[in-house]
């Protein structure tokens, strides 16, 4: 609505944006998942979304690599722009896009092979073949997904032998190793024990050096954690989007100070 | 507040905790029970295919049922042969010096003693008999002449009980006949009857003068007055000095073989006026003995060694016969005595101067039985024309045994190796299993079946495996769930069609129309997936704004009108094809270029049945397909993989379990197909892999010839055997493809 757009200023013009969302609308058959977004995702920081069940915060997270497009129905207007360009314009190699920016779901999901290949698959698919440059990469890449350390030994395991924190260490090295510049974030520890919840958090703050980051979650101290910036989604509406620490400390709205206080959500 | 719980009671819920816990142990146990069930008859339906085709494995046996002493049947005169009748009641006994005694074969009682007729003081010098199944025999006489007889036998029945009444007939006129115009003394003799055509009777003798006479005796009936007249054909063979040990000629009357020491001349008499010397074999040892196999065409040779060979002659590429050696049998451990034929099998039992006697077979090789019956040698053996009993005379004593000796046709060798059957120039695979007459050499090979199974089965899933699986991965993974909801129902619908049906449209309306209509098939074959992949390519160089028109996933009904026009255009244009390239006719012209073409052949069965299998294959591979988790393929899209990329790197490898599984499921259910291969492959039982030539399968042979079998019989067992071996094959597979299944889904496994 009009007060989201004067909210979206400040961030706007204190970073350089990765992202920039104008006017997004994104309708599943004849029900409005997302009315109007307007948001600029900054680069290499961590924004997350939050918001109660079914507001459109993964729907929107899924507008940034067109992972709705895989829906029959989704029909999208407005404008996603990666680096001022528009990402749904019809000359847009979708899996280049998709190369660029990496995705990591809610529940982990290796493929099934040997942790190598999952690993390496990315870089199959760009037609990489050299075996000693494939054994670079996915010991880079396991390394900055810190889990080099635990699967070093047993790289030609079955991935679906680690556990679930390490399976989705896993992904997010599957994830990185295609060198993206956005990793998109759909919930990643909602499926995982506390500890290795914690471990994906120590690894997203590592990973924002590198790595422009957007993060759906729905836990509040999560995002509260991890996150530079943060955006409240209610009915798919932005409802406020703000720094994490202006957000969680004075929010202006009260549809959000009743959701982060626990009002409901 | 109070709360009040909604729960029934506790007494009711005890209740219906105890019937909620009686019906979990009836479906348990229920459950269990139906599991053995299907495991138990599974079990039933082998031991019981094991159980009719186990007697194939066994022997022959020799039990002993009489002995008595020889002079009570021969009366000191040396017999020149014995034969049993077929109720096995009598035997009789033909002596060297004439001498005709019937007597009861379990006590050695004389029934009827008489004596050949033959001219006053004519003496009887030799004596020899024809194929065992006629029973005819003849006498040499002194004087040249030829006396020709048959046991005969009448059947009554006073009071319900079977009497025989043995006697003597004369077929051909009690007068002898004058084999040697000369009246030479006939030393050696030889008499075949003829089973085709006229009666006629051929005879081969040898003179103390050392002439070699032949004859063919032939009566022909006055169709008016009914009386019979006579004649004879005389010829004699150019000077051929040796003194002969056996002379045995054919009932074809073309062939002549003369033992003589260890060798074996083979001359060819087809031409009575000039017959000639075609070879002379050394066998190596001294021959001592020589029979016929029924049929006449093969010869058992017995040599001093006690080995046992067959022989028979081959055409050769100049169409010119040689005498082969075919195969050898079991050594016996003494000197061979005497061979007697089986009257309507390819089998013979020898026996030897050790007093063995070997029960032997030759299709299969095998030597069924060798076993001592006596200390002395065997000097006479009869077997009856049934095979049940044996009858030897050695020393001074006569035995009768009963023989058990039903399936002795049947070998591993016979089953799966080449075998050299009688008339054929080299060792085959045959199947053919009965004819009309009872000289046949039945032909047991299940090689044509078992090559003819898997063919019929390659060639099927050469057609059903790419469509079932291409198909499978379209609707599952690209088609918009509103057509696949059509297209899926569709395609299994077709599963439900009665094979019969199948079979009848392949073999009377699909064999015809391919025939005529050979380019045209050839064209959709080869043209199809063109067409298919050119409108594909075609389809993605529209223009974007036409391709809006079509939703996504409903790009493939375009396809259907491209295809169906091509059909036609294939089919109409199939005659000029024919007329500009193949001179007339396709059939014809893969005629000229030495391809057979049958019209119930292997590509008409590979559409039917391909057509069958589709479905099967289609089913199970899409449910596989369409079940491989959504997170996966998304996971493999993030990662920048197009849907391609995605179906090859993730979608095939995890539904590989299923897909593999619908193959093998759908190839089990080829090999096992019947009705399809039985209206559409010609059943002939041939061995290759021509497209264009029809086969049998193991299922369509069953079909066809069981009905016609006599329960019991080797014919009957080894049907049991193919039904055996089916199951085998279809066990093996199923059992192959369950535990790769496994493993794959071992392996792609916690999804």
């Amino acid at each position: 609505m009009i007060q989201t757009n004067e909210l979206t200023e400040p961030t706007m013009t204190q970073e350089a944006a990765k992202f920039s969302v104008r006017n997004l609308r994104l309708a599943y058959g004849e029900s409005e998942a997302l009315k109007g977004i307007d948001l600029d995702i900054p680069e290499k920081k961590v924004t997350a979304f939050i918001g109660p069940s079914g507001c459109g915060k993964s729907t929107l997270l899924r507008c940034f690599n067109r992972m709705n497009d895989l829906v029959d129905s989704c029909k999208i207007t407005g404008e996603v722009l990666l680096d001022g360009e528009n990402i749904y314009a019809p000359q847009v190699d979708v899996a280049e896009l998709r190369r660029q920016v990496g995705m990591v779901f809610q529940k982990p999901n290796p493929f099934p092979k040997s942790i190598f290949e999952n690993v390496a698959y990315g870089l199959r698919l760009q037609g990489v073949k050299d075996r000693r440059t494939l054994m670079d990469v996915v010991e880079k890449a396991l390394r900055g997904a810190a889990l080099w350390d635990e699967v070093k030994d047993r790289l030609n395991d079955n991935a679906f032998g680690l556990s679930g924190g390490q399976q989705q260490r896993l992904v997010i090295a599957r994830a990185i190793a295609i060198e993206p510049e956005v990793l998109l974030l759909d919930e990643p520890a909602s499926a995982l024990d506390p500890i290795s919840t914690l471990k994906i958090e120590e690894l997203i703050n590592e990973l924002k050096d590198t790595y422009t980051i957007v993060i759906v979650t729905h836990n509040m101290q999560q995002a509260a954690r991890v996150s530079d910036y943060t955006a409240f989604l209610y009915m798919g509406e932005m409802i406020e989007y703000a720094d994490t620490n202006t957000l969680f400390t004075t929010p202006r709205h009260k549809q959000t100070e009743d959701y982060i206080t626990g009002r409901y959500g | 507040m109070k709360v009040t719980s909604q729960l029934p009671s506790r007494e009711v819920r005890e209740k219906r905790r105890r019937i909620r816990s009686l019906k979990d142990n009836t479906s348990r146990f229920g459950i269990t029970a139906a599991g053995y069930g299907v495991v138990f008859s599974l079990a039933l339906i082998f031991v019981y295919l094991f159980y009719e085709v186990l007697p194939i494995l066994k022997g022959a046996e020799i039990t002993p049922v009489a002995q008595y002493d020889m002079a009570l049947v021969t009366q000191e005169e040396p017999s020149a042969q014995v034969l049993i009748e077929r109720y096995q009641e009598l035997g009789v006994n033909f002596t060297q010096q004439g001498g005709i005694r019937f007597f009861h074969l379990d006590s050695g009682e004389e029934r009827l003693h008489t004596q050949v007729s033959l001219a006053q003081a004519d003496t009887v010098s030799s004596f020899a008999a024809a194929e065992s199944l006629g029973g005819l025999v003849a006498y040499g006489s002194a004087s040249g002449k030829v006396q020709l007889l048959r046991p005969d036998y009448q059947l009554s029945f006073p009071n319900d009980q079977r009497q025989i009444t043995p006697g003597i007939v004369y077929p051909y006129g009690e007068q002898p006949i004058q084999l040697d115009p000369q009246g030479a003394a006939i030393q050696h003799l030889s008499v075949q009857e003829s089973t085709r055509g006229r009666p006629a009777v051929f005879v081969a003798g040898y003179t103390e003068d050392q002439r070699w006479l032949l004859a063919k005796v032939s009566t022909r009936e006055n169709l008016f007055t009914g009386r019979a007249t006579q004649q004879i054909e005389r010829s004699e063979l150019p000077h051929f000095a040796v003194e002969p040990r056996f002379i045995r000629v054919d009932k074809a009357f073309r062939n002549l073989y003369v033992a003589e020491g260890s060798r074996l001349h083979y001359f060819d008499i087809s031409q009575l006026r000039a017959p000639k010397l075609i070879q002379t074999v050394d066998v190596g040892e001294e021959i001592t003995a020589l029979e016929f196999l029924v049929g006449s065409v093969s010869l058992v040779v017995g040599t001093e060694t006690g080995g046992l060979s067959q022989w028979f002659p081959v055409r050769d590429e100049q169409n010119a016969y040689q005498l082969e050696h075919i195969r050898s049998f079991k050594q016996h451990p003494g000197a061979i005595t005497t061979i007697r034929p089986e009257y309507t099998r390819k089998g013979f039992l020898a026996g030897d101067s050790a007093g063995y006697v070997g029960v032997h077979y030759a299709t299969s090789s095998r030597t069924l039985l060798l076993k001592q019956m006596a200390e002395q040698p065997i000097e006479k053996l009869a077997v009856s024309p049934v095979n049940k009993a044996v009858l030897t005379f050695s020393g001074e004593q006569v035995q009768y045994a009963s023989l058990w000796n039903q399936h002795p046709q049947l070998s591993f060798k016979a089953l799966w190796n080449r075998v050299w059957y009688e008339g054929r120039s080299d060792p085959e695979y045959i199947w053919q299993s009965s004819s009309g007459n009872d000289e046949f050499e039945s032909k047991f090979s299940l090689i044509p079946l078992s090559v003819g199974t898997l063919k019929a089965a390659f060639f099927a899933m050469l057609f059903a495996m790419p469509l079932g699986i291409m198909a499978a991965l379209y609707t599952a993974y690209f088609m918009t769930p509103k057509l696949r909801g059509v297209v899926k129902p569709t395609i299994e619908v077709i599963e439900a069609l009665p094979t019969v049906i199948l079979g009848f449209l392949a073999g009377l309306w699909l064999a015809p129309f391919m025939e005529h209509n050979l380019p045209a098939v050839f064209a959709l074959l080869i043209g199809l997936p063109l067409l298919m992949v050119l409108m594909s390519f075609l389809w993605s160089c529209l223009p974007r704004s036409l391709k809006r028109l079509v939703p996504a996933g409903w790009e493939a009904v375009l396809l259907v009108p491209a295809l169906v026009l091509f059909g036609w255009a294939a089919v109409a244009s199939s005659p000029w094809v024919e007329t500009w390239l193949f001179d007339g006719s396709m059939r014809q012209w893969l005629t000229n270029q030495g391809i057979t073409y049958d019209q119930r052949n292997a590509l008409v069965v590979g559409l039917a049945m391909g057509f069958a299998v589709i479905p099967t294959i289609y089913s199970i591979a899409e449910d596989a397909i369409f079940n491989v988790p959504k997170h996966l393929t998304q996971g493999s899209l993030a990662l920048g993989a197009t849907p391609w990329q995605t179906m090859v790197g993730v979608v095939l490898p995890t539904a590989s379990p299923g897909i593999f599984s619908g193959i093998m499921i759908g190839f089990g259910r080829a090999v096992g197909e019947t009705m399809i291969v039985l209206m559409a492959t010609g059943n002939s039982p041939i061995v290759n892999f021509n497209i264009f030539e029809g086969m049998r399968t193991l299922s369509a042979n069953i079909a066809v010839e069981l009905p016609e079998t006599a329960v019991g019989s080797s014919h009957f067992r080894i049907l049991f055997l193919a039904a055996l071996v089916l199951f085998a094959f279809t066990f093996v597979l199923n059992t192959i493809a369950e535990v790769v299944r496994q493993r794959l889904r071992k392996r792609y496994s916690s999804l």
